[in-house]
């Protein structure tokens, strides 16, 4: 085979790949553009041949939609500070102290992690109404810090080990205090790692599902997982343009976080200023 | 400045004793090197002057009061680490002001120590580079800037020039000296380095197994080595040994006479350093066993019944391995050690001349 040749078999295995990603999200754009005949008529189009915002206008002033991205924006970004600031603390403890029982700690911060959440549920949701927390927002911010702490944890302390501690003592020299050299030396090194975990968290949190739909059962508190679910579908209708329309405003935040973070991420890592 | 006091210093990581029960006194103004061999406890030991490690037990203390429960950042002191420990994320310029915006030091007093101290290690081009950008000498000058920056009471420079390549090395040394003779603060020097350690000390504590072995001027410490692990540890190439017999006041190798002794009977260690052999037309017959030129000079490996010495020729030389020749030694260039438990005996040392062969007892 040429090299030319591979070149085209290479492309064309990527270009695939690629569409059978964004085929549904595009389709999901097209359909929410789309009128309701349209979505219906047996011709399908692949694009809207009228494309109207109407259901988006629906969405935003008739139903609950904004009550629920409201309720999913406060879950999502009171879980990820939550989680963030437990977990840096944690994992700094984990990765700089020496005390009996770490690596046991460690362990079995992992294997909470490898736990399968879902035999958490009944529990949890039992716990949450032993608390009086049943249908509240709190019961959610605790039940996805709990997935998503034991993660952050582990993979900031990764990052955290990966610093040269001689970084932290140099700062203890020049004057700095333990927390100060946290913060002036280490912190910033680790940036890269907290902002993964921030969009870990922020990412699980706003697309739970299931959790959302045992632990809440109240109309003001859900979030736009469930809320979407139980407004737009109902066991003898579906409601396909709104429910695409809806589907296209949850994704936006977490589109917009991406393209801003993305860098972030990238940046940082291999700035390494420490030989030998 | 400070002077230094290291009184029964200790220190154990678990059930693995590093130092050892160091007592050492320096004085202030001193540039004290602590010389030994890998996982000998001198890093360790500058950990504890540092303050980052506590010790198990011993006293540190500076200027003669006790430090041990000093945090690092109020010992007036400064760092250099090995890997020299930039803030990645800072400017030059932000890591060596570091120190002084820890100590609330004023913005316009700051900036001016700043380029006082990039002026002298020449890193003004590279104030606005960060550590990354740097080559390795560069780094290792903005790692000694920030701890010029405060003009603390006491400089710990940890194998600082170990990641240097050779040219740079010998440069930095003589920066160092001349920096040392110019602020007069008291440095203490950790490397391995030998050459390092006679060339740059006024002190050296040459440290090995957690324990000190000798302290001294490098002269003293080269010189009159207190054991045969400095002995060996000290010169290159190193001290050639021998077991010797001490028997009616005269010191035999392999059963011949060397020298004249003063000295009762028994087994003695003898030391031998490579520029105090001699070849000569007479004396001990060796094999030229190895020849390794080293440029200005050749070093010879000499076998023979005093079993092996090493011996500098000149560049030139023009034997062969294989070749025999005769070396002689100066009875009181010889150095005598206990075997047992390798310490240093001194003796009166003569040469066994044709005068005296008679009239020794």
């Amino acid at each position: 085979m040429s090299p030319r040749l591979a070149r085209t078999g290479w492309s064309l295995l990527a270009w695939s790949l690629i569409l059978l990603v964004a085929g549904p999200l595009l389709w999901m754009v097209a359909t929410s553009l789309k009128s309701e005949d349209e979505v219906f008529s047996l011709e399908p189009t692949l694009l809207p041949v009228e494309p109207t915002l109407e259901h988006y206008a629906v969405l935003l002033t008739e139903t609950a939609f904004p009550a629920y991205f409201a309720n999913s924006v406060v879950i999502a970004t009171a879980t990820t500070t939550v989680v963030v600031v437990l977990a840096v603390l944690g994992a700094f403890s984990l990765a700089r102290f020496r005390y009996r029982g770490r690596e046991a700690i460690a362990s079995a911060v992992l294997l909470c992690y490898m736990l399968p959440s879902v035999v958490l549920i009944i529990p949890l949701y039992l716990l949450m109404v032993r608390l009086g927390l049943a249908n509240t927002i709190a019961s959610l911010v605790i039940a996805y810090t709990s997935f998503a702490l034991p993660y952050a944890l582990w993979l900031l302390r990764t990052f955290m080990a990966a610093v040269p501690v001689e970084i932290e003592q140099a700062a203890l020299i020049d004057g700095a205090s333990r927390m100060g050299a946290f913060f002036d030396v280490l912190l910033p090194q680790v940036l890269p790692g907290i902002i993964s975990t921030a969009l870990f968290t922020f990412i699980l949190a706003w697309n739970e599902f299931l959790f959302a739909l045992v632990l809440v059962n109240a109309d003001d508190v859900r979030p736009l997982t469930t809320g979407v679910m139980t407004m737009l579908v109902s066991g003898f209708n579906i409601e396909w343009s709104l429910l695409m329309a809806a589907s296209v405003m949850m994704s936006v935040p977490l589109i917009i976080i991406l393209a801003f973070l993305q860098g972030h991420l990238v940046r940082g890592f291999g700035a390494g200023a420490v030989k030998g | 400045m400070a002077g230094i006091e290291l009184r029964a210093l200790h220190k154990r990581f678990g059930t693995t004793d590093v130092v050892r029960g160091i007592d050492l006194t320096v004085p202030s103004g001193a540039f004290l090197t602590l010389l030994g061999p890998s996982g000998c406890g001198k890093s360790t030991l500058l950990r504890m002057l540092a303050g980052l490690e506590a010790p198990s037990a011993g006293q540190i203390l500076f200027d003669g009061s006790v430090v041990n429960d000093i945090p690092p950042g109020r010992r007036d002191i400064a760092m250099v680490f090995q890997s020299y420990a930039l803030y990645p994320h800072m400017t030059v310029a932000q890591n060596i002001a570091y120190p002084l915006r820890k100590r609330g030091v004023p913005r316009g007093e700051r900036d001016a120590a700043v380029a006082r101290a990039a002026e002298v290690l020449q890193l003004t081009a590279l104030l606005d580079r960060r550590p990354r950008e740097l080559s390795g000498g560069q780094q290792q000058r903005v790692a000694l800037g920030r701890a010029l920056v405060r003009e603390p009471r006491i400089f710990l420079l940890d194998e600082p020039l170990s990641n240097l390549d050779a040219t740079l090395r010998s440069h930095m040394r003589r920066e160092l000296v001349a920096l040392h003779r110019r602020i007069g603060r008291t440095m203490v020097y950790v490397t391995h380095d030998q050459l390092e350690a006679m060339t740059m000390s006024t002190h050296v504590a040459v440290i090995d197994g957690g324990r000190l072995q000798q302290f001294g001027t490098p002269a003293e410490v080269y010189r009159r080595p207190a054991n045969r692990m400095v002995a060996s540890f000290i010169g290159t190439p190193g001290m050639a040994f021998a077991d010797g017999m001490v028997a009616t006041g005269r010191l035999l190798l392999a059963g011949r006479p060397l020298a004249l002794i003063g000295a009762p009977d028994g087994p003695v260690t003898v030391g031998i350093r490579a520029e105090d052999v001699e070849i000569a037309d007479t004396g001990v017959a060796a094999c030229v066993t190895d020849m390794e030129a080293v440029g200005h000079e050749t070093l010879l490996t000499l076998s023979g019944e005093f079993g092996t010495v090493t011996a500098r020729a000149p560049a030139d030389c023009r034997l062969a391995p294989g070749a025999t020749v005769h070396w002689q030694v100066r009875p009181a260039q010889l150095h005598l050690f206990n075997p047992e438990t390798g310490d240093r005996r001194n003796a009166a040392l003569s040469p066994i001349t044709s005068s005296n062969e008679t009239t020794a007892p």
